[in-house]
This record gives C-alpha cells, structure tokens and sequence, in this order.
C-alpha cells in the first residue's frame, strides 16, 4: 500500500494543494471583491502574482475562492449521490423481482439521456447558485453508483457469510450494512474519485455557461468564461483557472484509475 | 529512365504545399471590402428600421430630403425648404435624382413616402415623429407641401427618412428583401450572414455579420476583414492600435449614457438620494481607467456642441462624502439602502454595473445587480419594472427628444418616460420650446429646461462614449462621424504595401 501512495504522490499531492488552496480560501477577505479601477486587467505584482481582473481584482485571491467552491460542490455531490445511488442499487440488487426491474429501468431511463444536458437542463429550470447546481449534479450522479451497487450487491446477496447471517436470524438492515455495504466501498470508492472529477468539471461548465455559481461568488468555470472576453489582452484570466480545473480533474482521474488497477488482482498480480 | 519529377522536388513539394495553405490570406480585389458588424440588418425598409445598423445601411441606400450638420443643425440633403405659413411647409427637390432601377425620383415620391409612414397601416415606428402632419401633397413634379396641425419649429428635422420610389410602394414591394433608392449604394443581395452593397465606383461593400468581438478582432488580424467600427471592449480596442498590421481611428462621439430612477418608486422619487447616486459615482475615474480617456463627460442629452446643447456643465462631481450625508438626511443616520439595478448582459455593461455597485457601497447603497438578455432587459425597461437602469440614446439630434423622455404625457406606449418623471415646470418649458418660433427663444428654453432637469436629476448622465474604428492596414480613406453613420465607406479603398 505505501509501494503504492509513493507512486501516486504526484495525483495525491494535486489533490492536497487543492484542498489546501480551498482551505486558504477562508482566510481572504473583501480585497477578493474590491474593484480596484487602477488595476483593470494589470499584470502581476508584488500584491498579486497571479495579476489582476477585469474589475482589478486579484486573480489568486479569486482562484483561491474557486478552489473552495469546487470542492464544496464536489464533496457535496459525491456524497449525496454516493448516498442515494448506493441505497437504490442495494435495494434493487438485495430484493430483486419487480423492485429491481422498476429501479433498473428508472437507472436506464437516466443512462439514456446525456448526463451533462440533464444538467443544463434542470440547472436552467432551477435557476443558478451553488445549492441548485449540487441538485442538479446529484439528480444525474447517483445512476453510476446505483449501477454499481446493484450489481455487486447481485453477486454478494447469495454469498456464504450472507447466507450465514440471515440463517442465524439476521435481519435485512444489519445484513445489508454489516455484510454487504463493507463490500461495496472498494468499489464505489473508486467510482466516488472518478465523481469528483466529473463534479469539478460539471460544476465548472455550468459555470461556464452562466447556470451555475454567480458572482460575486466565484468558481473557475465562471473565471474562464469571463477571461474569455480578453483572451488577447489579459491571458492569465483563462490560463490560471484552466490549469487550475485541469490539474484537479487530471489528478482525481488519475487516482481513480490507479485504485482500480489496485484493486484488480489480475492487473496487481501481472502475467 | 528519369523519373518525370525527382524525388527531392516531390519532398519540397510535399512539404510545402500545407504550409502555402496556411500562408496569408489571397489578396481581394481592389474593388471589394469586407466590412464586420456585429448583427444583420433589422429591416432595409427605411419607414420600419430603428436600429442603428440599419439606419446606418439605409442611409447608404436611400437619400432623404434633410440631412444634419455638425451642429445638428437640419440642412438640405434632397430638397430644400421653405416655411409659407405658421403650419405649412413646403420642401422642393434640388437637383434631378433617380432611382437605381433608372426611374426619376419626384415629388410624388417624396409625398407618397412620408404618405406611408403616416398611414396606421404600415406600422411605421417612425410616424409619432411627424404626428403634426395633417396633410402631405406634391404640388408638382419638384415641390411637396406639408400642412400641420401645430406649430412645429423643428419639422424639417424630422423628414430624414429615405424616399421610396411610389410606383413600387402601390405595387406593395418588399423593400427590406429588395431595397430600391436613390442612394450612393445600390443593394446586391443579403442572407443571415452578409448584406452586399455596390458602390457607386463598382467597388462591393460586404458587411459580414460577426458577433463576437474577439473573432472580430481576429478576423481583422489574419486579413478577413477589412473593418469593424465600436462594439469591442476598450482593452481589444487598445490591443488593435498596438498592431502594426492594424490601425485605430477615433472621434469624438455623441452617445449618451445615462442611469435612469423609477420616480414611482418610493426611494428614488426622493431627490436627496438621487443626488446621493449622483454624487457617489466617480465618472472621471471610470472614463480614465476604462476608456482610456476615449470618452467625454455628459451633463445633459444633447452634447455641449449642439445647438439646443448645454454648455458649461458636465454633470454632478464626484463628491462621497456630500453624497453619504445627502443619504443619511433621507434614509437615517447609520442605515444602508438597498437598490437594484438593471442591465443588459454586454459584458462591458456588467464590468460597468460591478463598478457602481463597488462606488455605491461606500456611500451606503447596496446594489443589486440583475442582468438579462436584450430583449428581456428592454422589455422591462419598456414596463417600468426597475429601480434603477443605465442605457445610451444613440444618434439622437433633435431637442423633441425631451417630450419623448421627460414629458409627464410620455410615458410608454406614448414616449419613453419609463421612470415616469413628471415635473410641470418641464412640462410647460418643453411646450413653449416647441412652439417657440425663433431660434434664440428655442435655444434659451432649452437651456433652461435642461438646467432644471440637471437640478431635479432627472437621470445621471454619464457620458457621450467615443466613436472608434479599427481598419486593417490595407485599406485607407475611411473617415469617421460623431454620430456613427457609415458614409466613410464610400471614400475607403484599397492600399499596396510593399
């Protein structure tokens, strides 16, 4: 296991300075906010090295302040999806018959529609903020975990220790959360890290789009979009924001493939 | 035996044949320039179009009896004129003009023109304008008598229309597919992406519809455009001028932006917080940092250098701590006022909104900001549903502007009295400007009935933005008006550089 944190220190570290950045967030004040018309799309300096915005506000400041919005909305989608997906898939998969078809069909009819224009969709319906977008974000999450749960729990409900337990009298509850969910979280877990990245960047497009976080709250879907305008004069209002949502989605993607080639014992053991 | 082209000249050939493909652009003819604008043309017909791109085409394609000058003073373009009696006028062709179908224009097509804009059934958005008119008739082949119904000492400002040939108005033509007039361009043809006019030289004018003015710009770089005139952030303007292959062209302009007050709100009919706005917003500091200067401060409508202008005045200076106090007596000592704020969402209009709000936070306002889209945001504005809202008057020149705004009468659907301002001292100072029959009596009431909308503060003004062209060095002879009009593309042509 250290073998194998030692070689994700690059994805791991990422993620830490992310949350770091979020977390460095809480100590900026008003200057975030403060139009500051002597500095209209400056270059950096000694007060921002990150240069300043369309309105003269420091861009590390307002990056810092995305940071934190990012992982707010991302933690807070993971988890609620995490939640009601997992609880769905293990009463589909535990109970089977017409539960389990009904709950697979509603999982399909999701599937089938595009996760991202479901989004938009319920995110234009709903109205921006970032309360809406974590709605909307769930509404569209939870099928992957639903999916997930269902079919594992499909393969574990028959399993000898299952058996066992409901022999000895076990009821429903203690045996889904004592014997089967403990089974799960390898699994899901992975699928949370590939959800975090896909929060990140959901979040970030509907920002983009103007359907998520308004100002003067910031996230860096916002940023980018506004940087879009002056692309040719200030570049550093797209580049550090993008590089920022890149590195934070590359780094979860990365680690989620690494855990689940970890936890593939074929892959693990090699030819 | 020899191979019919060596191998080496296939390798260079090879090589370079995709770079010719991404070599500069393939030179236009000297007679054809592409021009970029932001949207395509409401409607070619001169008696429906509001909008100023195509008024600003209109006038390429029609000629109307009266033009303005420098001072926005009507002068005669097609006909001159004479007033025969206290409601009479009667305008006469000056020179023989036709058609571009070849067909000579008279004075019945002057008459059936105007005739059309009066008729309800043309739905003419131009014929509030010439409500006076009781009666229009061509008394011959060159002269056109108007009988009013009041005293108008402003109506030959008001016929700017273009003239249509009558022959295919009763033939019902549809003048925004296929416009016919008598102006310097004649109309080739149109789609959602372009509108070609011809020159009177042959030279093709394109104007290729762009609407983002980041591909504007760079479509100007790499040569696919030749022009594109206002609509760029002030920073893209500046990034143009520091181009070689790109040259900026200014001059002074005379848009008015303003912020306008719901006076049927219960805050803003207060004048102390109007003044207090008034007074909280740094203007010169805004015009400095985000228009390079390439703005002048307004105090009034009308630009200093009109004839019914106000001189001397540029409005309320930037003073918080007299505004903060001026809150205070209203709201009480300590307290905050909260206010939205409409706007459209042009970006330049949002970075605009964030900066009152952050100025208007210091006196103790709290500026809510809502932006919308155009149509939505206008519509609002239209309704009254504000508090407060920030627009421009574009092109306006002449003074009956301030019966369409200010008159307690005017509010919408009849004028455009959206905060519904109503003050009959401005009342009866507009009335006896309009009836005034001397120049200096007109100017005089003007004047002052321009002080006291400046006293009342009737709206804040802010500013008359510069007008601005950037052209790509391969052209020349463009010259810029105050109002935008886009003349300057008839003397435009082409240049080599070595």
């Amino acid at each position: 296991m250290k073998r194998w944190l030692w070689q994700q220190r690059i994805w791991i570290g990422l993620l830490l300075a992310w949350l770091a950045l979020a977390l460095a967030a809480l100590g900026v004040g008003d200057t975030a906010y403060r139009v500051d018309l002597p500095h209209l799309l400056a270059g950096p300096d000694a007060n921002s090295w990150l240069g300043y915005d369309q309105l003269g506000r420091p861009v590390w400041e307002r990056l810092l302040l995305g940071a934190q919005t990012s992982l707010q909305v991302a933690l807070a989608v993971v988890l609620f999806s995490a939640v009601l997906g997992t609880t769905i898939g293990l009463l589909a998969g535990y109970y089977g018959g017409w539960l389990d078809r009904v709950l697979t069909g509603v999982i399909d009819v999701f599937l089938a529609f595009p996760g991202l224009l479901l989004a938009i969709g319920l995110a234009a319906v709903l109205g921006p903020g970032v309360e809406n977008v974590i709605i909307a974000l769930v509404v569209v999450g939870w099928v992957s975990y639903a999916r997930l749960a269902r079919a594992q729990t499909l393969s574990l409900r028959s399993r000898e220790h299952v058996l066992a337990a409901r022999a000895l009298g076990a009821g429903t509850p203690r045996i889904l959360l004592r014997h089967v969910v403990p089974l799960l979280l390898a699994p899901l877990g992975v699928e949370a890290t590939f959800g975090i990245a896909g929060a990140v960047i959901s979040e970030a497009g509907l920002s983009f789009l103007g359907l998520g976080i308004q100002p003067p709250q910031d996230s860096w879907g916002s940023m980018i979009r506004e940087g879009t305008r002056y692309l040719l004069v200030a570049p550093h209002l797209v580049i550090a924001p993008g590089l920022a949502l890149m590195a934070v989605v590359l780094a979860a993607n990365r680690l989620g493939d690494a855990w689940r080639d970890y936890l593939d014992i074929k892959t693990r053991s090699g030819p | 035996m020899n191979a019919p082209f060596p191998r080496r000249t296939l390798l260079a050939a090879g090589c370079g044949l995709p770079l010719l493909g991404c070599s500069a652009r393939t030179p236009l003819p000297q007679n054809h320039f592409r021009l970029g604008v932001s949207g395509r043309p409401r409607s070619l017909d001169p008696r429906r179009a509001t909008d100023a791109l195509s008024s600003r085409l209109n006038r390429l394609l029609y000629e109307a009896p009266v033009d303005f000058n420098a001072r926005f003073e009507p002068v005669p373009a097609l006909m001159d004129w004479q007033q025969t009696a206290p409601l009479r006028w009667v305008f006469a062709l000056r020179k023989s003009t036709r058609f571009h179908d070849g067909t000579p224009l008279t004075a019945e097509d002057v008459a059936a023109t105007y005739a059309s804009v009066l008729d309800p059934a043309t739905a003419s958005p131009h014929r509030g304008g010439l409500k006076h008119v009781q009666r229009v008739r061509a008394l011959d082949g060159q002269r056109v008598q108007f009988d009013l119904t009041h005293v108008d000492a402003l109506f030959p400002g008001r016929l700017t229309i273009g003239v249509l040939p009558r022959r295919l108005m009763k033939a019902g033509h549809d003048f925004n597919r296929q416009p016919l007039g008598s102006g310097p361009c004649r109309f080739v043809d149109a789609n959602e992406q372009r509108t070609r006019l011809q020159r009177p030289d042959g030279a093709l004018l394109e104007f290729i519809k762009v609407k983002d003015p980041l591909v504007q710009v760079l479509k100007l770089r790499k040569g696919e455009l030749d022009w594109i005139q206002g609509g760029l952030s002030p920073e893209l303007v500046r990034y143009c001028a520091a181009r070689p292959e790109l040259a900026v062209q200014w001059h002074r302009g005379t848009n008015f932006a303003y912020i306008g007050f719901n006076f049927r709100d219960s805050w803003l009919s207060q004048q102390p917080i109007r003044e207090a706005i008034a007074l909280g917003i740094d203007r010169a500091a805004i015009v400095q940092a985000l228009f390079d200067n390439h703005a002048r401060l307004a105090g009034a409508l009308l630009p200093p250098e009109h004839w019914a202008g106000l001189k001397n005045w540029s409005g309320y200076p930037y003073d918080p701590g007299r505004a903060r106090a001026l809150l205070e007596s209203a709201i009480g000592q300590g307290q905050r006022l909260s206010l939205s704020y409409k706007t459209s969402a042009n970006p330049l209009r949002l970075r605009l909104a964030a900066i009152y709000q952050s100025m208007l936070r210091e006196i103790g306002i709290d500026l809510t900001i809502q932006s919308y889209d155009w149509g939505t945001f206008y519509a609002d504005i239209k309704a009254g549903r504000f508090q407060l809202y920030s627009l421009a008057w574009v092109g306006i020149k002449s003074p009956d502007i301030f019966q369409y705004v200010f008159h307690s009468q005017a509010v919408p659907p009849a004028g455009a009295n959206r905060g519904h301002y109503a003050n009959p001292e401005v009342d009866r100072l507009i009335e006896a400007a309009l009836a005034a029959q001397m120049f200096a009596e007109q100017q005089r009431l003007y004047g002052q009935l321009q002080r006291v909308l400046a006293e009342t503060v009737a709206q804040v003004p802010l500013w008359y933005e510069d007008q601005y062209a950037v052209l790509h060095r391969s052209v020349s002879g463009y010259t810029l008006a105050a109002d935008g009009r886009y003349d300057g593309v008839l003397t435009m042509r082409r240049v080599q550089h070595g």
